[in-house]
């Protein structure tokens, strides 16, 4: 590891991101996650700010919490729906460096391009840490550009009911900037070691994909009542993506291996 | 001394895929690697190259030792290889592949511009340097993979066969282009297929199969089987069956009247004329004859079959 060069790290992220820049199918694939992120839940805040009286609102507010002010039911409902909203939110930083990373990484095998960059003096921590920035920049800038969206369309939609600004809040802010974070680094480190694997960037965007789906099973645990979104929440499921992270660093030590990637990789 | 090796062996699990490597190449020397389809080749250079340890023996290259994982890098920014596939990044433009490239040597990019440019002439690849790789013949690619593999100026150049592929009139532009690198002093190393090439560019070669079978210079490998060089009446294909009945069997090829006859030695000569003579042949002239790179190669392999 004493030669490790930031010059050669920096010529595989510009390397990647030019890549990147230049495939217009992965940059369409990129966005269509946030857009979905952004619009539903403007949706949805739009059906309780349209009809904020509407007796529906209360008798969902009173199976979440039968404590409820009735009389502000529809925002008690925005808050939650946003409170709720953020584990979905957290699959884009996940997902994304997964789409990214795995294209990134299996690509240079089947492009047969693999060799060629391991003959140059590149070692393979430098490889991965400029595949990880080129994975890691993109998605983390996706994420916060959604973020910026979401509340901006959220005042303004929320406005007639709330007349004040319901995001940024701490909890999204906390979670924008550190959890996200902690998130995205798990999506890119799953991709980059099961690419590292299986050569097929297809099969490993699918495999690494599948670590999306713990989200989705407390997304359900939230709306159906079971599972109370809050900060020590949130923090929690920092934390243990916090572990993880840790536990890929631990367990990518052992691709740092030139030939290891070639017999893997090529 | 460039390159120097002893008793290098490559396994991956079970199989071995080269033993036995035992040899050395001079600075300046066009060095060639001959040896079937899965010979092991391409796994001899990706040993010299460091991209793969060797499972046994010991060897340098630039002086640098192999298989210490800390000095690959060193190894890496003096030699050059180009790959059996081109390997080029299709969405970016052929600059912006050699620009990666030379990033990655760290080398001064203006500098390594202006020698790079010469290499796009020449290649006929200049004025193209800004439309994406994936657009580019296989010809132009592999000339391209070339450039790229000059950009860092190599001690040592390892070619994993340059030619396949390519148009008689561009494996002529690689060709020279390879002798004139020899011409500045460079070291190189040629795996081919093609035996009129490594006859034309290589001073010395080994020839492996699994194991290296021989490692010689042309001009003696030439030498070490002799033929001779019959010119007959008539067709010489009607005495085939004679010399088929010599108890050494010699291969033979005829063209016309002119029949060339390979001998393992010289003191076979006189039994095969008199073989000819005894079966009808009426004999213009005899002459020694060197036997072409190709005999010599397909014999060391086939003695190797029957090894
Ligand atoms: N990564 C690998 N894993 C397992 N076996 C391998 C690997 N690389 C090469 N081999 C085996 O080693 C042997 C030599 O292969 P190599 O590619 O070096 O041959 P070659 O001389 O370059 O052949 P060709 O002329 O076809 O390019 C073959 O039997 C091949 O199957
Ligand atoms: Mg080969």
């Amino acid at each position: 590891m004493s030669d490790f060069s930031f010059a050669r790290v920096k010529a595989v992220l510009w390397k990647d991101l030019l890549e990147l820049k230049k495939n217009n199918g992965m940059i369409w694939s990129m966005l269509a996650l946030p857009a979905v992120i952004v619009l539903v839940p403007l949706g949805i805040v739009r059906t309780y700010v349209a009809n904020p009286s509407d007796p529906n609102f209360r008798a969902i507010a009173l199976y979440y919490d039968f404590t409820v002010d009735t009389d502000n039911a529809a925002r008690f409902l925005v808050d939650k729906v946003l409170a709720d909203w953020f584990v979905l939110y957290l699959m884009m930083p996940v997902f994304v460096p997964i789409l990214i990373s795995s294209h990134a990484v299996s690509g240079e095998k089947e492009k047969r391009t693999l060799e060629p960059l391991l003959s140059s003096p590149v070692t393979p921590l430098e490889l991965v840490i400029g595949k990880s920035l080129a994975s890691l920049i993109p998605s983390v800038s996706v994420c916060l550009l959604a973020f910026f969206f979401l509340c901006v369309g959220v005042d303004l939609v929320a406005w007639p009911l709330a007349h004040d600004f319901i995001l940024p809040n701490l909890m999204w802010t906390f979670g924008v900037f550190v959890i996200a974070p902690l998130f995205a680094f798990f999506g890119n480190g799953v991709a980059v070691l099961i690419s590292a694997r299986v050569g097929d960037s297809r099969l490993a965007q699918q495999l690494a994909g599948l670590f999306v789906l713990p989200l989705v099973g407390l997304a359900a645990g939230q709306f159906g009542g079971v599972l109370k979104a809050g900060p020590e929440y949130y923090a929690l499921i920092g934390g243990i993506v916090l572990v993880l992270d840790l536990a890929i660093v631990f367990s990518a030590r052992r691709l740092f291996d030139r030939e290891r990637l070639m017999s893997r990789w090529g | 001394m460039s390159i120097v090796v002893e008793g290098l062996e490559k396994r991956f699990g079970e199989r071995v895929a080269v033993t036995g490597l035992t040899f050395e190449v001079k600075a300046g020397e066009v060095f060639g690697l001959l040896g079937p389809n899965g010979a092991g080749k391409t796994t001899t250079v990706r040993m010299l190259t460091g991209l793969l340890a060797p499972t046994r023996g010991k060897g340098t290259v630039c002086g640098i030792e192999l298989g210490r994982a800390s000095d690959g890098t060193a190894l890496r920014k003096r030699v050059g290889l180009l790959t059996e596939q081109p390997g080029l990044y299709e969405r970016l433009s052929a600059r912006e592949n050699l620009t990666f490239f030379m990033r990655l040597h760290e080398v001064d990019e203006k500098a390594a511009w202006k020698r790079t440019q010469g290499y796009l002439e020449r290649f006929g690849l200049a004025g193209r340097e800004d439309e994406p790789v994936g657009g580019f013949s296989k010809g132009m690619r592999q000339k391209l993979a070339i450039v790229r593999t000059l950009v860092h100026e190599p001690e040592v150049i390892f070619l994993d066969e340059p030619t396949s592929g390519l148009d008689p009139q561009s494996a002529r532009t690689v060709r020279d282009a390879v002798a004139e690198l020899a011409a500045e002093g460079r070291t190189l190393v040629l795996c081919s297929h093609n035996l009129a090439e490594v006859e034309r560019l290589c001073t010395r070669v080994a020839v492996v199969k699994s194991h290296l079978r021989t490692v010689a210079a042309l001009t003696k490998l030439r030498r070490e089987g002799l033929a001779l060089e019959v010119h007959v009446e008539g067709e010489a294909a009607a005495l085939l069956p004679a010399l088929a009945s010599l108890p050494f069997a010699p291969a033979a090829h005829h063209e016309g009247n002119k029949l060339k006859v390979m001998l393992a030695s010289q003191a076979q000569a006189p039994d095969v004329v008199a073989a000819l003579v005894a079966a009808g042949a009426r004999i213009h002239s005899v002459a020694r004859a060197a036997r072409p790179l190709e005999e010599a190669y397909l014999e060391l392999v086939r003695e190797e079959d029957e090894a």
